[in-house]
């Protein structure tokens, strides 16, 4: 269920990217895919357990560590790719084709 | 050596770093992180290398050194040294040789890394750098070109993402030997990713406006090497796992010919050369093996072509046959036309022969036709009619830069030579001479006459997330149909 959700996401974010005309719609629309993207890694890590990897004396089921330590890299690495353009949005709409 | 790898990997950002805080010394510490890479990869031939680390634990990441990868890295650190010279008076920005740096770095990264998420980060810093570059000039186009490659690059890098996390989910490790035990729609997934980053087939319909409406050097860099750092994943994945193997091939032979098919028709030299590039990264892919050299002499030739091309006093064809070029023009301009036409006495002619080894009985036709048609889209470099004294070379000023980067990239294709020396038996060289001939031939007698415009339609944005959405489509169904003909047996 929640997979698909995810999935869901996913598909609304490609289909924008795909229909919006607006450049900044288009951006947004990536957005919203990446954001599923991230859901699905997070989704992906709760398999094991929901509880946060961090040492402690009890045993519980732990989230796998890894997708977790992957995204927030993800995170920040598409937050650097996509600061630079949105500034200039603008500027590049007003001749669109070369 | 493992440390001796860390050390160099972390050097490109550091050094790329440190230009941005001493503008003053920006070219010759550019300069020397490219050396370093030189040295790197030659070392790595010289010892006979083959490096497999794990750096942290487990999940840590993985690199693999070998001599595929030191073919990249070579060619890599050839490519930037002759940039960094060419631009060496052009009074250029520390900016940009930082990015330079940064942006040869994360494509060695890719070089050697051996696990996706790794990859996922090397290919996305080339990315940012590559867009820095490409719109270093801030004019309202190159910014356009630029975002329109950031767009579809981050586009494909999100499918190549949840293709990277459905390999984690089957094996609970990124390593690429994992491709093996995932589900189809993981290959396809990443696949599509590295496809489109590596600009082929319909998937790499994005390369030709971006590497024709670039800067000059910067073009050079983009079809020389960072393209290769799409290709080389595939290549590394056909050859750890043989099941993977055909559909690299397929896809190989399909860019081949589609590109050469789209470049014999274009009038403007840079389009020419950039659609060049989509078929020779075909013929890269079409025999995984021999791919290491190829690529090395591919990345010489096409970057040293578009520093010429961008020198040239025109991009039209048709006006630089009937203006005429300098003869001290034409010869590196037939030099390195002649090796990607796999001419003799060229390290292209090596490089072809080694790839004709390792062709499949399927493949050898198609890529036949493929080389026949490099040799007619050369032929318009080829026969620009060399005029000594004229004015064109009077009128024309280059700067020294330029003939050093010759030098250096052309020079690398004559000693290229003596790598695969086996190719020149009386066997290997009747082959080449015959399909220039046949290539000249239909040049002469059918396209100079016409000119033929070709719809540009499929290269707009919009059709290019299309395009990729059924390029997914068609991996799928490749992987899948294979999976079922192996049941079938």
């Amino acid at each position: 269920m929640l997979e698909a959700c995810v999935l869901a996401t996913l598909m609304c974010g490609f289909f924008g990217i795909i229909f919006k005309q607006n450049l900044v719609m288009k951006i947004i629309s990536m957005d919203i895919m990446s954001t599923g993207v991230i859901a699905y890694y997070v989704l992906i890590a709760s398999r094991g357990g929901l509880y946060t990897p961090i040492a402690s004396t009890k045993e519980v089921a732990y989230a796998d560590p890894v997708p977790q330590a992957v995204i927030l890299m993800l995170v920040c690495v598409m937050k650097l790719a996509k600061n630079n353009p949105t500034l200039e949005t603008s500027v590049i709409e007003k001749n669109n084709t070369p | 050596m493992t440390n001796t790898t860390i050390a160099w990997i972390a050097a490109s950002f550091f050094i790329g770093f440190v230009i941005y805080l001493l503008p003053k010394l920006d070219r010759w510490l550019a300069l020397a992180m490219t050396l370093f890479s030189a040295g790197y990869g030659i070392s790595i031939f010289l010892l006979d290398l083959s490096l497999n680390v794990q750096l942290l634990d487990s999940f840590g990441v993985t690199l693999m050194v070998d001599r595929l990868s030191a073919w990249f890295i070579l060619t890599n650190a050839l490519v930037t040294t002759a940039v960094i010279l060419y631009c060496w008076q052009t009074g250029k920005k520390s900016f940009f040789y930082m990015q330079v740096v940064i942006l040869h770095g994360s494509v060695n990264a890719a070089f050697i890394c051996a696990d996706f998420i790794s990859l996922y980060v090397a290919l996305e810093v080339i990315s940012v750098a590559a867009f820095l570059l490409i719109a270093y000039t801030r004019t309202d186009r190159t910014i356009w070109v630029g975002l329109r490659y950031l767009f579809v690059s981050n586009t494909v890098m999100l499918f190549y993402l949840v293709g990277a996390l459905l390999v984690y989910k089957a094996n609970n490790s990124f390593a690429y030997q994992g491709l093996l035990n995932s589900p189809t729609e993981a290959i396809a997934l990443i696949f599509l990713g590295l496809l489109a980053k590596g600009g082929v087939f319909i998937s790499g319909l994005w390369l030709p406006l971006t590497h024709s409406e670039s800067a000059t050097p910067v073009s050079a860099m983009l079809s020389g090497v960072v393209v290769k750092t799409g290709v080389f994943p595939m290549l590394r994945c056909a050859m750890l796992l043989p099941e993977i193997e055909p559909t690299v091939r397929i896809f190989g032979v399909g860019s081949a010919l589609l590109g050469v098919a789209c470049a014999i028709f274009q009038q403007d030299s840079k389009r020419t050369l950039a659609f060049s590039t989509v078929s020779q990264l075909g013929f890269v892919l079409a025999a995984p093996a021999a791919g290491g050299f190829y690529a090395f002499t591919h990345g010489l030739a096409k970057s040293s072509l578009f520093l010429q091309a961008g020198n040239l006093p025109s991009r039209d064809f048709t006006e630089l046959r009937n203006k005429g070029i300098g003869l001290k023009f034409w010869l590196p301009l037939a030099i390195a036309s002649l090796s990607i036409c796999g001419f003799p006495l060229v390290a292209g002619f090596g490089a072809k022969v080694w790839m004709g080894k390792n062709l499949l009985s399927w493949q050898k036709m198609a890529l036949n036709v493929a080389t026949v048609g490099t040799v007619i889209t050369f032929a318009k470099f080829i026969f620009l009619s060399p005029q000594t004294g004229s004015e064109v070379d009077k009128e024309t000023k280059i700067q020294s830069g330029f003939w050093v980067a010759m030098v250096i990239l052309l020079g690398g294709l004559i000693v290229g030579n003596a790598i695969y020396y086996e190719a020149y038996a009386l066997e290997n060289l009747i082959k080449p001479l015959v399909t220039i001939a046949i290539g000249w031939s239909i040049y002469f007698l059918l396209l100079r006459k016409f000119i033929v415009k070709l719809p540009r339609a499929i290269e707009q944005f919009e059709h290019l997330i299309g395009g990729m959405s059924l390029v997914l489509i068609l991996i799928f169904w490749m992987v899948k149909m294979r999976a079922s003909v192996f049941n079938y047996f």
